[in-house]
């Protein structure tokens, strides 16, 4: 009888942890699943930022800035004097 | 007395009647509840379980990245950005004053248009996809039930019209259509993958059921364009264009070593970011689609051929008369009479005459054979969508007419790219190179087409062109040799032919090596039509090769070659 009664506690004990082990499962897996979106939200900010980069960086506007805003202009040719 | 008096027991005891009335209303119960549960587990089963799982199971699709396109210094040409597309559910839409106007204006479309999709039967529609994620958020602001949005991709072109017909675009369903995106439509897309989840009753995934496909990214594409040079080539052709009011204009520069594409572009051009650019009439890569009379940019094939065989030597004396000559019925003309001059004069001053009497000297079958090892009429290797081999006829067709207008580039046509591959041989000792224009594609060995003697004095001749007396000083250097040809070709219009004098219609071509000591890079130009002023190869195309090569040399850090620099200020000092 008493060894009934143990075995009884204990398959509830170990029934409650595995109702337990299994809540923590799903716990952490939608943690993981959030993280994973966050993963595919930064690789498409970078893939922005890359696509940023590469169209601010173009030769095209660099040249537009350097001559709307730094007045820069190539050199005519009475400005230019090769140095031998 | 006692008996009278109900025990305890006694007193709570029910009447017969009552307790199986009781037991008789339990028993029913049981009896529904049996017959609920048998109706529910054993006859709705299949109906119950399927709601269950439409409710807890979810299949989410796992995105793919479609691969980049980089330049050869790793700077993207093509990448996907995160946009957003808009969705509505139209039972469950309810707009307050004002909200209807103010979402049909931030989307562009009309009322009319947005009304109509509000009558839709179905649950979920799309009211407009890949959506720039600002006004995205500029609708959801406005939170209206029912309207939401969706995170979707859409392809992204920074270099714009400058690089369009090199990289070409793809579709709304991100499969490539035109240029790089569908020649590597398979190695840039990826496979989509999707995922079965389970989510409570709060919709937080909580499992990952046993169905998952797992998604594979699309591979990243390296090209050998440089993006630096690109953009040097694009401005220096469209200003061309547009001071010599041409039609249209194309270029290609090439490391002369390795084949390798650094440069390939078109003016016009189209904006692969803007949806209507499949209706734009300039989305072919006319570098390798079209094909043209190359004039007199054949002519140093011509005297290799002839300086091969040895029937003349760079000395060899040929008299070009008074600037015409008849052979059969056809009348050749130089622009001007040049008389008595050597090999190396025909090529400096162009001359038709001179070189219709050395290709007189070799058969049509030789002539063809070398056209032919010297790439033309035969693909460059570039491996793009829809190019043209160009027009080659076999030499047993030809008439004794074809024999010598293909000398100075006529009865043959070619592409600016074939072009750039013919002059390969002159950089590289007598080898021909492929085009390369994929930066893993393996480097094939060059095929040897000419011997080193000849290839070398073919090229110490085309140095005088863009000397004093030749006909591309425009194209010349300070700090650098370079070499090259000019070509002035009539333009065959179908119907109407050549053209009468006044009429007629040109291509102005260009192929220029530099430097000259040791060619590091060929860049051979066309433009077509030019009608403002000159339309001469040397001067319309020349300045194009001049300002590009110029700046290629200088980023690619090439040591000048050792050869007297004039200052320019020393003629202006002697004017004053």
């Amino acid at each position: 009888m008493k060894l009934n009664l143990i075995l009884f506690s204990l398959l509830i004990v170990f029934a409650l942890v595995k109702i337990n082990a299994h809540h923590l499962y799903r716990v952490n897996h939608h943690a993981l699943e959030i993280e994973k979106r966050k993963t595919i939200d930064l690789k498409d900010e970078q893939n922005q930022l890359l696509i940023q980069e590469s169209s601010k960086s173009g030769n095209g506007r660099i040249s537009e800035y350097a001559k709307s805003k730094l007045k820069m202009n190539p050199p005519e040719k009475k400005q230019k004097r090769i140095i031998k | 007395m006692r008996s009278k008096i109900k025990k305890n027991h006694e007193f709570f005891e029910l009447s017969k009647f009552r307790r199986r009335f009781m037991l008789l209303v339990l028993l029913t119960l049981f009896c529904i509840l049996f017959s609920r549960a048998f109706f529910l587990q054993g006859m709705q089963k299949d109906f119950l379980q399927q709601e269950g799982f439409e409710r807890s199971n979810r299949n989410i699709e796992l995105y793919a990245y479609r691969g980049k396109i980089y330049d050869r210094n790793n700077q993207i040409l093509a990448a996907s950005e995160t946009v957003r597309s808009i969705t509505m559910e139209p039972n469950r839409v309810e707009f307050k004053k004002g909200d209807k106007n103010k979402l049909a204006n931030l989307l562009g479309i009309k009322i009319k248009y947005l009304n109509k999709k509000l009558k839709s039967k179905r649950n979920h529609i799309y009211l407009k996809r890949k959506v720039d994620p600002k006004i995205a958020s500029k609708i959801l602001a406005l939170k209206i039930p029912g309207i939401s949005t969706e995170k979707d991709y859409r392809r992204t072109y920074p270099d714009q019209e400058i690089s369009a017909h090199v990289v070409g675009f793809s579709g709304n369903d991100g499969n490539g259509l035109e240029g790089v995106e569908y020649k590597k439509n398979d190695f840039l897309s990826g496979t989509h993958g999707y995922k079965k989840i389970l989510i409570d009753a709060r919709r937080r995934v909580v499992d990952n059921l046993s169905e998952v496909s797992v998604p594979v990214d699309g591979k990243d594409v390296h090209l050998t364009i440089d993006k630096r040079l690109q953009h040097i080539a694009f401005q220096s052709l469209k200003k061309t264009i547009n001071d010599s009011e041409a039609i249209s204009g194309s270029a290609i520069l090439i490391d002369s070593k390795t084949g390798e594409i650094l440069t390939m572009v078109n003016y016009p051009s189209f904006n692969p970011n803007e949806r209507m650019r499949t209706r734009s009439p300039f989305v072919k890569n006319r570098v390798i689609t079209d094909a043209f009379e190359p004039g007199s940019t054949m002519k140093p094939i011509s005297i290799a051929a002839a300086l091969e065989k040895r029937v003349v030597n760079v000395n060899t004396k040929i008299d070009t008369g008074n600037g015409f000559y008849k052979v059969g019925r056809t009348q050749i003309t130089d622009t001007k009479p040049h008389g008595v001059i050597s090999v190396k004069e025909i090529l400096q001053t162009s001359s038709n005459i001179g070189v219709t009497k050395i290709a007189e000297k070799l058969s049509k079958k030789y002539l063809w054979q070398t056209y032919s090892n010297f790439g033309i009429g035969n693909l460059t290797g570039s491996s793009l969508p829809g190019e043209s081999k160009g027009v080659m006829r076999d030499y047993s067709s030809w008439k004794a007419r074809d024999h010598f207008s293909a000398s100075y580039g006529y009865s043959v046509s070619t592409t600016v790219a074939q072009l750039a591959r013919a002059y390969t041989p002159f950089a590289n000792k007598g080898e021909i190179k492929n085009l390369r224009l994929f930066k893993n594609d393996p480097i094939k060995i060059g095929q040897r087409v000419l011997s080193i003697k000849t290839s070398e004095a073919v090229l110490k001749i085309m140095e005088s062109v863009t000397e004093e007396g030749g006909t591309a000083i425009q194209a010349s250097i300070p700090g650098y040799r370079v070499a090259g040809k000019t070509g002035t070709a009539r333009q065959f219009v179908k119907g109407v032919g050549y053209g009468k004098p006044g009429e007629r219609k040109y291509n102005a071509s260009f192929v220029g090596l530099a430097p000259a000591s040791n060619p590091k890079f060929i860049m051979a130009i066309t433009i077509e039509d030019p009608s403002k002023g000159s339309n001469y190869g040397g001067v319309v195309a020349g300045p194009i090769f001049r300002r590009v090569v110029a700046e290629a040399l200088k980023i690619y850090s090439i040591p000048q070659d050792e050869i007297e620099i004039k200052d320019e200020t020393d003629n202006e000092k002697k004017e004053i």
